[in-house]
């Protein structure tokens, strides 16, 4: 599953697929063993680049490349406080030009030079106090915006996990119905044969008879379960939200009128006499004049008409003059 | 089919005298460059006239269609139609003395071999080269490749040739079926096939389509067999009402007719005279392409020693 190997115990992760790569901020992987072991001896330093390290920045891996979890990382944080929308700008030009910021640090729209994005900087630990710098100087200009983009963010968040729940709920409810219909009709079942035993015991009726009402009982219940399953609740909503009682205005499909199409046979000039068709050879007599197919020809579709006919286009095509 | 081939639309001419013309315009633009250039020593009588490029023409034309007869595997003779005109086509817009023809003719065999399907490997073609060693067949055969697309390139990428020998297949067919009067067909068969082959050697091919050709061929046979065709064209061909058409048809007949009867075969002498010119004028002004071509197999290569290394293999090797 996984081709890299944990770097400490190397051979753990190989042998033992289940195991989880822990990454931390510095970018490199480690298994949840070296981890312990790691943090068990009390030093705290990353085994590849010797950062000092946490025990809480570990997080499980979500993706192949330790970096890109990295990444992701000062992504969210960089983020949090960069967290203007698109509403927030008057065009999208503007837009644009503050998300190359948020990935473009100081140097802006300057094309000539390469970008050094806040991110790509961080990532790779380049100029990370300058960076660092700029964020908090950023933070403290923007506060209070900054402090409402939480709070729409937040909103959104909640509105869309009240859908959510409200999907499950619908689910879970479903479940449910579908649940109790079953054991209803598992008890109808159950009460019809042990009522046929009853009557088989009480009634003065012979067995035969009996047996023939159980019968069409049994069938009416089928019957029955059927038509429930086949009963559709009544919905008020369309599978795209719209309301059912909702009119939608219809606006009338313009007519489109035009000449009428004539089919016009395709005329090839072949300057030369008309050629007889394929299936007339045989019948004028030409055939009679080429090498009949042998029947191994034949396999492949191949008649002696074929032959014949390409032979006489051939001899016909371009005979005449062109006029004038 | 012809009517709506490449071969009628750019390769069929008006007449002779067009033909010629281009073939002059070739043997000009030939001269104009080397003069351009301003190579040293170089005089007009260099120069090969026309009729001596014609009979240098006719000669290796020659040798191309024994070449192709003596071919093992028997090739077949639509292919040796369509080498043949490729041969004719090329030497329409370039000269004999910018492109040697003993190359030129090779590679006309080869690609004809290619593009009728009739499938010899490279090895086979160079085994056919008789009166060579394997290493010079190895040579020669580079030397076609080499030439291979310039020859394409020159025939404007029209590869499919349509050749008169099936239209007399299908002409025969038709008057063994329609035309009763005439009781035995196959009796024109032998002398109307070597009619279509003078034709080749001739620029018939450029002039008329091959379906004309082959009712020449045709109708020629059954004059000299002193039989009588001329109801052919009327009622089987339809053409009772449309005597135009006919004066025309007959008219380029006798066309064909004086064409195949202008047609010497080249004579020794005068060959043994033009040849050497050729080579001397293939000597000097072999064009810088024949030295990029060399050049990049081996960068030492490039000067003197590629021009001499042409000239190792000579024509008689090839028969």
């Amino acid at each position: 599953m996984d081709d890299q190997g944990c770097p400490r115990c190397k051979t753990t992760k190989y042998r033992n697929p289940s195991l989880k790569l822990m990454v931390n901020v510095c970018g490199h992987t480690l298994c949840e063993n070296c981890v312990e072991m790691l943090f068990v001896r009390g030093s705290g330093n990353c085994v590849q680049c010797d950062t000092p390290l946490r025990k809480s920045n570990f997080r499980v891996q979500l993706f192949e490349d330790p970096t890109v979890d990295k990444e992701v990382e000062i992504r969210k944080k960089v983020l949090k406080i960069y967290n203007k929308r698109d509403f927030d700008f008057s065009s999208l030009r503007e837009y644009n030009d503050y998300l190359e910021q948020v990935e473009d640090i100081g140097r802006g729209t300057d094309w000539g030079r390469p970008p050094e994005t806040e991110v790509y900087n961080l990532t790779n630990n380049l100029d990370v106090e300058n960076t660092k710098l700029k964020m908090e100087q950023y933070q403290r200009e923007h506060r209070d915006l900054i402090q409402k983009n939480k709070a729409t963010l937040t909103r959104e968040q909640e509105e869309l996990e009240e859908l959510l729940l409200l999907e499950q709920q619908g689910n879970e409810q479903r479940r449910l119905d579908v649940l109790q219909d079953e054991q209803r009709q598992l008890q109808a079942k159950r009460k019809n044969k042990q009522a046929l035993l009853d009557e088989l015991e009480q009634s003065q009726l012979p067995a035969t008879i009996l047996l023939a009402q159980h019968k069409v009982r049994a069938a009416q219940l089928e019957t029955q379960i059927e038509q429930q399953k086949q009963t559709v609740k009544p919905t008020n909503l369309f599978s795209t939200g719209i309301h059912m009682r909702q009119t939608v205005s219809l606006v009338a499909v313009p007519k489109v009128e035009d000449v009428l199409f004539h089919y016009k046979p395709l005329h090839v000039e072949t300057y030369g006499p008309p050629v007889p068709e394929l299936e007339q050879l045989s019948r004028v007599g030409y055939l009679n004049h080429v090498r009949a197919a042998m029947p191994q020809d034949t396999a492949g579709g191949y008649t002696s008409a074929l032959a014949c006919h390409r032979a006489i286009q051939d001899a016909f095509s371009g005979l005449f003059p062109l006029k004038g | 089919m012809f009517h709506n081939s490449s071969q009628r639309k750019y390769w069929i001419f008006k007449s002779e005298d067009e033909v010629a013309h281009m073939r002059r315009k070739a043997n000009q633009k030939f001269r104009n460059k080397i003069q351009e250039s301003g190579k040293s020593a170089v005089s007009d009588s260099m120069f090969l006239e026309r009729h001596e490029e014609d009979v240098l023409f006719r000669h290796y034309e020659r040798r191309l269609l024994d070449f192709c007869n003596a071919f093992k595997p028997a090739m077949p003779k639509s292919v040796v139609g369509t080498a043949l005109m490729y041969f004719r086509r090329f030497y329409l817009n370039n000269s004999v003395m910018e492109h040697h023809p003993r190359t030129i003719m090779l590679t006309c065999a080869y690609l004809s071999c290619k593009v009728d399907e009739f499938n010899v490997s490279s090895t086979q073609f160079g085994g056919n080269l008789l009166h060579e060693t394997p290493a010079g067949q190895e040579r020669v055969l580079e030397q076609i490749l080499e030439y291979e697309l310039l020859l394409i390139q020159q025939l404007n990428f029209h590869l499919v040739v349509h050749n008169p020998y099936r239209p007399m297949e299908g002409l025969l067919i038709d008057l063994k079926t329609r035309y009763p009067t005439l009781e035995n067909p196959e009796s024109l068969r032998k002398s109307a096939d070597d009619f279509l082959t003078q034709a080749a050697m001739t620029d018939a091919g450029l002039l008329f389509p091959p379906s004309q050709i082959a009712l020449a061929a045709i109708l020629n046979s059954a004059l000299r067999a002193s039989l009588s065709m001329e109801s052919y064209l009327t009622e089987c061909l339809g053409l009772k009402e449309d005597k135009d058409s006919i004066s025309k048809m007959y008219d380029s007949m006798r066309r064909m007719k004086t064409l195949l009867k202008k047609y010497e075969l080249p004579k020794a002498d005068e060959v043994n005279i033009y040849k050497p010119r050729l080579e001397r004028i293939h000597a000097q002004f072999a064009s810088s392409s024949n030295k990029r071509k060399r050049g990049y197999e081996d960068d030492s290569h490039v000067a003197k020693e590629p021009r001499l290394v042409e000239e190792e293999w000579t024509d008689e090797d090839l028969m």
